[in-house]
């Protein structure tokens, strides 16, 4: 008997099962007390069954409630504990028992559901293994995965989680990173690919470089990220706390005034029971946890409640193009050259018909190029070969001979070219206007030529070697398929106006725009100037989101009312800096952000109306006398569980 | 040091103030935040005074179920 007493006493310890017991045994209390009033219509036994569950229920109330006096602070308990007392006193058992048991259970129940919105952190946290097998000279040691350090081997299983963020070394497999990207198709992996804490490795056994280890990785970045967002207060959140801050007090000063008054104690009583804002406080926090929660399973990270509200009022959108609209990985589409064969035949060199080819690397279906397209090709490498252009990369890419020597000097000129000298050569490569600025002469041939290549939308480079043109190159950085659908999504979702910003050519520009459904093109543009468009929208009254690759995009990302980073996963700087981060490639993940953002915004608005119409029933209730203590606390308790449930709605859009 | 708590039952953002409250008049415990929308709990305390488990054992009398996490 004493052994089980104690059990029983030591299991109260824990509060969930306290909790837990008290409101069955002070809701059984009740239950019996309201048979015992039908059946055999005691007043005593009703009386003392209520007065027992008001107590059971009371108990664990005032015991919170005193603790806070001992620690000099007031608190809801307290007003519920003098609220049951009173009613005590004045002899409403029923109503006093149905308010402390009303308010446990209430406690208890919304403790549980709003357990259930925090499972996304639970979920991203639980991702990340503990434990990291390091290969050191052949031998497997098993530790902690936040004690591998930059540059250990480790070893991956199928089927385990990887531990670190790293890059494989060797073996090849798929990776399912939908904790990371939200992307439900796995990634195939090879030496040299990039992988993620927290991601699974699914058939294959590699070994992963490590770049970093615990709190440094990607996945801890991301957990932190969403807590971040998730504490951040939302602008109706503040708002909603400084009215809770008086409504509280003044309800007590209500209390106190009515009752000198009336010297009605019940009254003055309800009005006590009424005076938690329950529902009104956790109206925005919760629809923001769940909303915050939900996109971040999808790979979208937003930074706080007050960009979920921003971005719900979204009405235009800026664009970069290179790496947003398109794929951002630019490669050798054409190549223009010239024909020899005049200038072997011709009698006077200065005097020669120069024949202008232009050959597509897609209809070459792996045949080798003409010898001066070779040729071309070769220069153009030598002078890209130390460039850290984007196009060099491109241009490289192409070259197949293998052995580009470097050149002995180099010179890049910003925006238009670069020069570069290899012995006695002498190459330029860039744009036309660069190369008339170098006194390279440009025939009409090839002029033209240029000129319908740029109006596919091609970006073309020159090629000259000691003063002489040797042809172009036109590169394209091909459109992401998905993104005339995006475009047309977004329309349907209420965007009004769609613009793309770039600092390509506006033939380039326009050539996507046309394919993409955009009809507002803004090219040839400094990333200043980019800053300058969106401001302009925004005193036209736009609500304006940008969307970059977060790098280079920086200061208009920051400008615009939203700003999103695309392809996040990899960059800290856009995790950290951008409102938004997309952490894939996933255009559709930019609509998808928008919805989420705007449906989180209507369920906040929701809530709080459910709130306020609550408060200003039970007020009215209360002063004609229709709301009594315990259905004050009944509605109240409602209140609350209605709101967090809809809130929680928000877990299925 | 530092100690990290997660509590999933936090239900009304008042009892905030209950935890913080209680945690801050704790012999051995010079900062604590509770944040209501996680749920996490940041105790910066001595640990020769007050260990991580009287910590947790603390939130618990405040009514919640409360847990050490790592991060």
């Amino acid at each position: 008997m004493m052994e089980s007493l104690k059990k029983l006493f030591n299991s109260l310890a824990n509060p969930s099962k306290r909790k837990k017991v008290l409101v069955i045994v002070s809701g059984l209390l009740i239950t019996a007390g309201w048979t015992a009033d039908f059946f055999w219509d005691s007043d005593l036994l009703f009386n003392t069954l209520m007065i027992g569950s008001a107590l059971m229920a009371g108990s664990e109330i005032a015991r919170r409630a005193w603790q806070g006096l001992q620690n000099w602070h007031t608190n809801i308990e307290l007003l519920v504990t003098i609220a049951a007392t009173g009613g005590l006193a004045i002899g409403v058992y029923w109503e006093a028992a149905a308010v402390t048991f009303l308010f446990l259970l209430g406690g208890w129940l919304e403790a549980r559901t709003m357990s259930k919105t925090r499972d996304t952190l639970r979920e991203l946290i639980n991702m990340a293994p503990d434990t990291a097998i390091v290969v050191e000279d052949g031998d497997r040691t098993e530790i902690p995965a936040r004690q591998v350090q930059k540059g250990m081997l480790v070893l991956v299983k199928p089927g385990s989680k990887i531990p670190v963020d790293g890059i494989v070394e060797s073996g090849g497999t798929t990776v399912d990173e939908s904790a990371i990207t939200g992307e439900p198709i796995p990634a195939k992996k090879q030496p040299q690919s990039e992988v993620y804490a927290g991601t699974i490795n699914q058939n294959g056994s590699i070994q992963v470089r490590a770049t970093k280890a615990g709190g440094d990785t990607t996945l801890a970045k991301i957990i932190r990220r969403v807590e971040e967002a998730q504490e951040e207060k939302a602008p109706t959140q503040r708002f909603i706390e400084r009215f809770a801050s008086w409504y509280t007090p003044g309800i007590v000063g209500l209390s106190i005034v009515s009752y000198l008054f009336t010297w009605n104690l019940e009254l003055a009583l309800t009005l006590l029971v009424i005076g938690c804002p329950g529902a009104l406080v956790i109206s925005t926090p919760i629809s923001v946890i769940t909303g915050i929660g939900n996109a971040a399973k999808k790979g979208i990270l937003i930074k706080g409640g007050e960009y979920l509200e921003n971005a719900g009022k979204v009405t235009a959108i800026a664009l970069d193009k290179t790496g947003t609209l398109t794929t951002g990985k630019p490669t050798v589409s054409e190549i223009i050259h010239f024909s020899k064969e005049a200038a072997l035949a011709g009698v006077d060199p200065e005097e020669e018909f120069q024949k202008v080819h232009t050959v597509s690397l897609s209809d070459q279906n792996n045949q080798s190029l003409p010898s001066e397209g070779e040729e071309l090709l070769y220069w153009a490498s030598v002078a890209e070969s130390v460039s850290e252009h984007p196009l060099a990369e491109a241009i490289l890419a192409e070259e197949q001979s293998g052995r580009i020597p470097e050149p002995d000097q180099f010179e890049s000129h910003t925006g238009q070219g670069i020069e570069a000298a290899l012995g006695d050569d002498h190459i330029f490569v860039g744009k036309t206007e660069f190369m008339k600025q170098k006194g390279v002469s440009i025939s009409e041939g090839i002029n033209n030529e240029i000129q319908n290549l740029t109006k596919k939308g091609r970006t073309v480079v020159l090629v000259a070697r000691n003063n002489e043109l040797l042809g172009a190159i036109g590169i394209a950085d091909q459109m992401r398929s998905e993104a005339p659908k995006m475009i047309s999504r977004l329309h349907e979702n209420g965007i009004e106006r769609i613009a793309i910003l770039t600092g390509d050519a506006q033939a380039t520009a326009e050539a996507i725009a046309e394919e993409a459904g955009i009809t507002e093109v803004h090219a040839g543009i400094l990333p200043e100037d980019k800053n300058d468009i969106i401001l302009e929208m925004q005193q036209q009254g736009y609500q304006v989101a940008m969307i970059g690759d977060g790098i280079n995009d920086a200061p208009a990302l920051a400008s615009a009312d939203i700003g999103i980073a695309m392809g996040a996963a990899g960059t800290d700087v856009a995790i950290e800096t951008a409102d938004i981060a997309l952490m894939s490639d996933e255009l559709m993940n930019i609509p998808e952000a928008l919805r989420m953002s705007s449906k989180t915004l209507s369920n906040i608005r929701q809530n709080v109306v459910i709130a306020l119409v609550t408060v200003a029933a039970l007020l009215t209730g209360v002063f004609t006398g229709s709301v009594h203590m315990a259905s004050g606390m009944l509605v109240h308790e409602l209140s609350v569980m209605a709101v967090i449930l809809n809130g929680m709605r928000l877990r299925w859009i | 040091m530092k100690t990290t708590l997660r509590s999933d039952e936090l239900s009304c953002p008042t009892c905030v103030d209950n935890i913080e409250s209680s945690l801050n008049q704790t012999e051995g415990v010079s900062e604590a935040a509770v944040h209501f929308n996680t749920g996490r709990i940041e105790v910066e305390h001595d640990p020769e005074t007050v260990s991580g488990d009287k910590l947790v054992e603390i939130v618990g009398q405040s009514g919640y179920e409360a847990r050490i996490s790592q991060f």
